[in-house]
């Protein structure tokens, strides 16, 4: 009797003690909302709908979205584009005013969405790389896609911030305390990466969506990027291969542009990101006016257009009330539909390569090329031809009449005129008179005061 | 890890050698005392000095669970065996133990003894012991204080009851989750969705998941509910917390930051009764803020324009040009000063024999709201004990259900701070409704702002229910030794809807946007199983107990949030099936698995030295497979002096005396699930994925180093008692969210900080009971405890992204100030000293270190008794700094109310709506001169009280019967200007309540 008591509880005991050292028993699955990083570049399905995340993300993120938070709205009032309508909302005052706090939240907003931009498309590339499940084409296509957007985000980090860190790799102990690179440098990544991409990216659109990034959006870029950079034979050229891909582009109707898939452009974001509940561009939403408009086009911008330009009528709208009456910017017509989605948001087109190409030839002294692209552009528009009209111009006056081209045609878009008089070197001549307290050193944004507390190594931009 | 293993089993190897020697011993003595004594009827009278027969006196056989209880005219019956021992106790009179010796009539005259530290039983969790007996360091708050007070969550009642235990309430919306600290703030993480300093919460035995559900209504979405809501207050028994180390050891790697043990009320073996409890009354905001009327305000808005010299025109000044110059509303009266009614039933039957009792109380409780529109808050609950002991007296079953449902019918508000726009909206901004009863957007439109009760139609239903059921069987294996196993099982479900006709919104949007709802459910499940060895062994003159134990516990924790949109009618708001659009923005499910052995040796020598030894090995899953396990142990001891010969001798005044001290470590892993796991999520729009975090397969548990040392003392018998404890709790491998900056691609990634953060702190009780008579009796408890947290190092802070957040030997609750200095005399702008002279203000000149936390706080309690009727005042004070509520609002000048303070004092800078004005405004909130006094003295609660006389009672068939009118924070002494000092910020203050009602017992 005794020893079986005994006994018993010794199992007892026993088995309490085996199960407790059970170490299996606090292993979890897998939950069904997740997926580990080998497995989604396991099969071309998964690895996809990666790349298919990206592709949303830009539309859901701040740098790139349309909303306010948005180089377009941001890079608008930066320049002499856009207003703010309220005078309470500091974070776009301090913008229009170019007197930006290090701490301003919009500043940090576009740092932040193009750095997690960059290390989506760098988890993906090294994600297709170690992976063994995946044809060599998919790969390349991935490869080439993901190449494009790294290139076109740091393309705009380095436009804004100038002193940039140049990340490539998804390791956070390297990246967290990572110091800037010279300016040369971001932009030899920019062409490096842009010609890796020429070379495996197919030049047709996948499911002929104008979202994903094909050749022709990468060399398009490259031919702003060449432009810039002052390389006017290879910006010719470049933006001459996407212009001559008559098949695939043309200059369209003034109301047609920004529709979805429309024939000028080269490369969209859909607003499909947010699934099934937006059908609308933020750029839509955020500009079309209402009594809830935040954001207007400045009267003196207005006044630049001509009488007979067609930009003037079909591109800007005015809200009128009892209490408010302004102008706004009209390129995009659905700011809420709740049907199907009409409209992508537009990043690069047609019509910017034609004002590239005119901008290189006169670089090039081929000033009748020049004059004839940018007849292309006025004719749709409606104005009278340079050709006709005023044959001797000069080519200081040539090149003006470009970027005057450029501020009627792009007004609105990606901040083609902050980075526009940026580049040229006339901020300081055009903005002094809008911006009491305008400084050379503001054609470059903060570097983000949070950013400099958590990575000591950052250094402040001249000027803050 | 394998070698920790292996040493680990050779622990629980020896002490399994050690128990099973004793088994061996036990085993032996069992056999020679097998034999069954006789069993006997025994009865009796029990009275007090005076002859007074008392009834309800509990009369045990002692060593068992069987008891019975004398009736009304103090008589009692019980079977026992004959050389067995009786235990008579009843509060308020010293325990008498008598033996039997074969008698079959006792009768027994009880001595009165008010404070008498053995007699109060504490729950540790695993084991129990007595308040004297203690090695740890536990507070208690009994049921009685709980149910008094008229509130829904049980942790409010805790407000000032508990040394170091602070509690804090972010509004006063019912249904809220207020935010606990026992002994400060360990970890850094402390927001809402990452918090590493929630106490592990425990009822009946059950370990249950206190994070707060999150919400989508506005008024609540920045707290989120609380799932102890669901539980009934009158049902609540007591409320132990464990502080330091040696209570929480057990506990391992969850006892961090305290355990807070719930325990509900059991049956008791007596003949059946019915106990009725009803109150009702009413609340109201406790404070407003002063803020300007229409004349001053609209001056201060025409003076900004004349200083920045700007035209006025209809959008910068809709204000002045627009709107009704000769307008006033209270907004504060029209946003949150309605009046919330109060109702509270409850009812419990109790009852059973000597194997089997009972005990099931329900109860409703509704509650109103404070803000605008027909909204409340109700719940009910229902509670079922059963305790089981077989004849032999060898098997025990306990089983307790806990059952609530509530439901929180709120307004929906567009704005999610009607508290803040009550405060700030300018005093003639225009009316609200039209003259027809709708909502008026014209002329609100005009100043480019939505109706602030645009949401009116809104509305918003969150239902929640849960249940915990455990189950407990024990077995006497042999004499000593017995066998346990608790088995518990917890379903917490919220669902909450949200309906958003168009008609709340202007119709000017109305092309955009379309009937909508929110649907969001929360799903919670856990199961545990905790089986236990229990042994307990008199050796000559000392004792020892011992219990081992295993534990397991799967919790699942799910949500599903879903919209619709595109309803055509709103009636069927709310109906998916008829919603044009469906979107699912979250459907995740998260498993959490935790294994566990544990024990605890507690031995004593003459009940006047005690150790208790307590140790953990736990298994959690949210750790990297290499990094799951880690042991936990702490070491306390006691000696009560007083029960030496010499200090008797010396120090007769002394009639209780006692050193404690308790050293340990436990653990903290409340952290997100699977962040170790790199991975990708689901995008909202089909087919994508995207990863969503930075992972680290190599992050660990937090541990916290607790250290503690007290003094308690008794004096006059036990009428003043006091104690006095130090401790010192360090926890280091601070695990965080690690923030990044943003070239890394996210913010922040999961990870261990060589950093530790030490709270150390004293605490003073003192309870006396300072006239005790016949007709009157005056008792008085009190409590202060002071804090001191520091964060004591980090290496190379500096270099890591936390370099301007804390600061190495200061607290955790800094905030780096600039130096204010002065009001410019060309601008009238409020200015800051540049420290290093660059020109730039940023956080090198941020040098002013200002603590927010509690320097000391406390409560006094103060019960008194005259013949029939009491009165109990609690009496809550804190000592600490704010934040001038001038620099909670915005820039003087703007479009916003503001503090009346703001022009009288004439301290502040001129009005004006500038840039440079705006930024002098935020440099000043960040500088020395935001700093205000926020201490305060409330009165939480009194309560007054009569009991029906004994003539009335019988009259009435009654057993006890009592009225009572209760009081809860009628009275805040504070020179703080803001809302409400005991949560820093623009929130709803705390209610100030009135309810009366009555007990009757049948």
């Amino acid at each position: 009797m005794k020893s079986t008591i005994y006994k018993g509880n010794f199992i007892l005991l026993m088995s309490i003690w085996i199960f407790a050292s059970c170490e299996s028993f606090v292993e979890v699955e897998i939950p069904n909302d997740k997926m580990v990083t080998e497995t989604v570049f396991a099969s071309e399905e998964t690895a996809q709908s990666a790349m298919q995340g990206i592709y949303y993300e830009l539309f859901n993120t701040g740098f790139s979205g349309g909303t306010t938070n948005s180089i377009t709205v941001l890079g608008g009032l930066s320049a002499d584009i856009l207003e703010p309508i309220s005078t309470n909302n500091t974070t776009l005052i301090q913008f229009q005013e170019n007197e930006i706090f290090t701490e301003n939240s919009g500043v940090l907003g576009i740092w932040n969405s193009a750095y997690n931009i960059i290390y989506l498309v760098n988890n993906l590339l090294e994600g297709i790389e170690n992976s063994e499940g995946l044809s060599d084409s998919f790969k390349h296509r991935l490869e080439g896609e993901a190449r494009f957007i790294r290139a076109f985000t740091y393309f705009y980090l380095v436009n804004l911030y100038e002193n940039i860190p140049l990340v490539l790799s998804t390791d956070y102990d390297e990246n967290s305390l990572i110091s800037q690179a010279p300016e040369s440098e971001i932009y030899e990544q920019i062409v490096l990466d842009l010609n890796r991409a020429r070379e495996i990216l197919t030049k047709d659109y996948l499911r002929d969506e104008r979202f994903y990034a094909n050749y022709y959006a990468a060399t398009a870029l490259m031919a702003r990027v060449k432009l810039y950079q002052e390389q006017y034979s290879e910006a010719a050229i470049l933006s001459s291969e996407v212009i001559d891909a008559n098949d695939l582009y043309d200059l369209v109707n003034l109301d047609e542009v920004f529709l979805k898939n429309s024939q000028e452009a080269i490369w969209q974001i859909s607003p499909a990101g947010r699934g099934n509940i937006l059908t609308w561009t933020a750029e839509g939403s955020t500009f079309i006016g209402s009594s809830f408009s935040s954001i207007k086009l400045r009267p003196e911008f207005v006044g630049s257009f001509s009488q007979e330009d067609l930009r003037r009528e079909k591109w800007i709208g005015s809200f009128l009330s009892e209490t408010r009456d302004f102008d706004y910017v009209y390129k995009y017509k659905d700011r809420s539909s709740i049907d199907n989605i009409t409209e992508y948001g537009m990043v690069l087109r047609l019509a910017e390569q034609y004002l590239i190409r005119a901008e290189a030839r006169i670089g090039m002294g081929e000033f009748w090329a020049a004059i004839e692209d940018i007849d292309r552009i006025r004719e749709r528009a409606g104005l009278n031809l340079i050709s006709e009209a005023n044959p001797d111009i000069s080519p200081q006056e040539l090149q003006n009449l470009i970027i005057e081209e450029r501020r009627r045609e792009l007004f609105a878009e990606w901040g083609h005129r902050w980075l526009d008089l940026k580049r040229l070197n006339i901020a300081s001549e055009v903005l002094s008179s809008k911006s009491s307290g305008w400084e050379e050193t503001d054609v470059l944004y903060p570097i983000p005061a949070q950013e400099r507390s958590k990575n000591p190594n950052l250094e402040q931009n001249q000027g803050y | 890890m394998k070698n920790n293993y292996s040493r680990l089993k050779w622990v629980a190897l020896i002490i399994l050698g050690g128990i099973l020697f004793f088994l061996s011993k036990s085993a032996n003595a069992a056999t020679t005392n097998i034999a069954y004594f006789q069993q006997q009827e025994i009865s009796g009278v029990v009275q007090d000095q005076k002859g007074q027969s008392i009834p309800g006196v509990t009369i045990t056989v002692k060593n068992t669970t069987r008891g019975t209880v004398t009736n009304l005219n103090g008589e009692y019956k019980i079977t026992a065996p004959a050389n067995g021992t009786l235990v008579f106790s009843y509060i308020g009179f010293k325990t008498l133990e008598i033996p039997i010796d074969g008698r079959s009539e006792i009768n027994i005259q009880l001595e009165e003894n008010i404070a008498s530290l053995g007699e109060v039983k504490i729950n540790a969790g695993y084991y129990r012991t007595t308040e004297s007996e203690r090695t740890g360091s536990i507070a208690k708050v009994t049921g009685e204080d709980i149910e008094m007070q008229p509130i829904v969550n049980p942790l409010q009642a805790l407000q000032g009851r508990m040394a170091g235990v602070e509690i804090t309430q972010r509004g006063g919306a019912p249904g809220m989750a207020p935010t606990i600290r026992i002994r400060g703030q360990n970890s850094l993480r402390d927001t809402r969705d990452d918090n590493g300093n929630l106490p592990l919460y425990i009822i009946d035995g059950v370990p249950i998941n206190s994070a707060p559900v999150p919400s989508y209504t506005g008024v609540i979405s920045g707290t989120g509910l609380d799932p102890l809501n669901t539980i009934g207050l009158s049902n609540i028994e007591s409320i132990e917390i464990l502080k330091d180390a040696d209570a929480t050891a057990i506990y391992g790697s969850r006892g961090a930051n305290g355990v807070v043990l719930i325990t509900t009320k059991r049956g008791y073996a007596r003949e059946t009764e019915v106990r009725v409890r009803l109150y009702s009354g009413a609340g109201q905001a406790s404070r407003k803020m002063n803020v300007l009327n229409t004349r001053e305000y609209l001056d201060i808005r025409e003076q900004a324009f004349e200083n920045d010299g700007v035209e006025l025109t209809n959008s910068n000044a809709y204000d002045l040009l627009l709107w009704d110059n000769e307008r006033y509303t209270d907004w504060q009266e029209k946003f949150f000063g309605g009046t919330s009614e109060i109702l509270n039933m409850d009812l419990s039957v109790n009852g059973g024999n000597e194997n089997t009792s009972f005990r099931l109380g329900v109860g409703y409780h509704k509650e109103g709201t404070v803000f605008t529109g027909d909204f409340d808050y109700q719940k009910a609950t229902a509670a079922l004990q059963v305790n089981h002991v077989s004849d032999n007296e060898k098997f025990h079953i306990d089983l307790s259900l806990n059952y609530g449902a509530d439901t929180n019918n709120f307004l929906n508000s567009v704005n999610s701070s009607l508290v803040y726009l009550g405060v700030t909206l300018p005093p003639n901004a225009p009316p609200i409704f039209n003259t027809d009863g709708s909502l008026n957007w014209q002329d609100w439109d005009a100043g480019n702002r939505d109706n602030p009760f645009g949401g009116l139609y809104n509305t918003s239903e969150i239902y929640s229910n849960n249940l915990l059921a455990n189950a407990s069987f024990s077995y006497d294996l042999l004499k000593n030794l017995k066998f346990k196993t608790n088995l518990g099982y917890t379903d917490f479900g919220s669902n909450e809807l949200i309906k958003m006709p168009k008609r709340s919104y202007n119709p000017e949007n109305w092309g955009s946007i379309t009937a909508r709802s929110t649907h969001s459910a929360v799903e919670r499940n856990s199961w545990l199983i905790e089986p236990q060895l229990i042994f307990n062994k008199q050796l000559g003159n000392s004792e020892l107990d011992v219990i081992i134990g295993a534990t397991f516990q799967q919790n699942t924790n799910s949500r599903l949030l879903m919209n619709g949109f595109g309803y055509s009618s709103e009636a069927q708001i709310g109906n998916l099936m008829v919603a044009e659009d469906v979107s699912v923005n979250n459907d995740a499910s998260i498993d959490y698995k935790y294994n566990a052995l544990f024990a605890r040796i507690g031995y004593n020598w003459q009940h006047k030295l005690f150790v208790n030894l307590t140790g953990r090995r736990d298994g959690s899953s949210r750790f990297g497979p290499d990094k799951r396990f880690a042991n936990f142990g702490a070491v306390g001891a006691a000696w009560i002096f007083s029960e030496e010969k010499f200090i008797k001798d010396a120090l007769p005044v002394l009639s209780f005396g006692k050193l404690r001290g308790s050293y340990g470590t436990t653990g903290n892993d409340q952290i997100g699930d699977y962040g170790y796991l790199d991975a990708y999520e689901s995008t909202l729009a089909p087919g994508g994925l995207i990863p969503v975090q930075l992972f680290n397969p190599d992050y660990s548990w937090e541990v916290n180093r607790k250290l503690e040392a007290a003094l308690s003392l008794g004096f006059l018998e036990d009428k003043i008692n006091t104690e006095v404890s130090w401790y010192r709790n360090r926890s280091s491998n601070q695990l965080v969210g690690f923030p990044l900056p943003a070239t890394t691609g996210f913010n922040s990634i999961q990870a261990n900080l060589p950093a530790e953060v030490q709270n150390t702190g004293w605490e003073v009780v003192l309870s006396s009971t300072n006239i005790s008579n016949q007709d009157f009796k005056w008792n008085t408890s009190f409590n202060i405890s002071f804090p001191r947290n520091k964060l004591i190092s980090f290496p190379n802070i500096e270099e890591t992204s936390y370099a301007n957040t804390y600061r190495v030997g200061q607290p955790l609750n800094i905030d780096l100030l600039y130096s204010y200095a002065g009001i410019d005399s060309e601008t009238g702008y409020f200015t800051v000293e540049d420290i290093n002279e660059d020109g730039s203000f940023d956080y090198q000149d941020r040098v002013i270190e200002r603590d927010r936390s509690r320097k000391f706080f406390g409560g006094m309690d103060n019960t008194l008794f005259y013949k029939n009727f009491s009165a109990q005042f609690l009496w809550e004070f804190v000592k600490q700094e704010g934040i001038d509520p001038y620099f909670l609002l915005g820039n003087l000048g703007n479009a916003s109310n503001q503090e009346a303070g703001a022009i009288n004092n004439g301290n502040g800078q001129v009005p004006s709506q500038s840039i440079q004005a705006q930024r002098a405004h935020g440099f000043a909130s960040l500088s020395d001169l935001s700093t205000s006094d926020a201490s305060f003295l409330r009165l939480k609660t009194i309560s007054l009280g009569y009991n029906l006389s004994n003539n009335l009672l019988n009259g009435l068939g009654l057993k006890k019967g009592r009225l009572f009118v209760t009081g809860q924070n009628l009275i805040t002494i504070t020179p703080y200007e803001g809302l409400d000092p005991q949560e820093i910020g623009i929130y709803l203050p705390v209610l100030r309540t009135i309810t009366a009602g009555l007990e009757l017992t049948f």
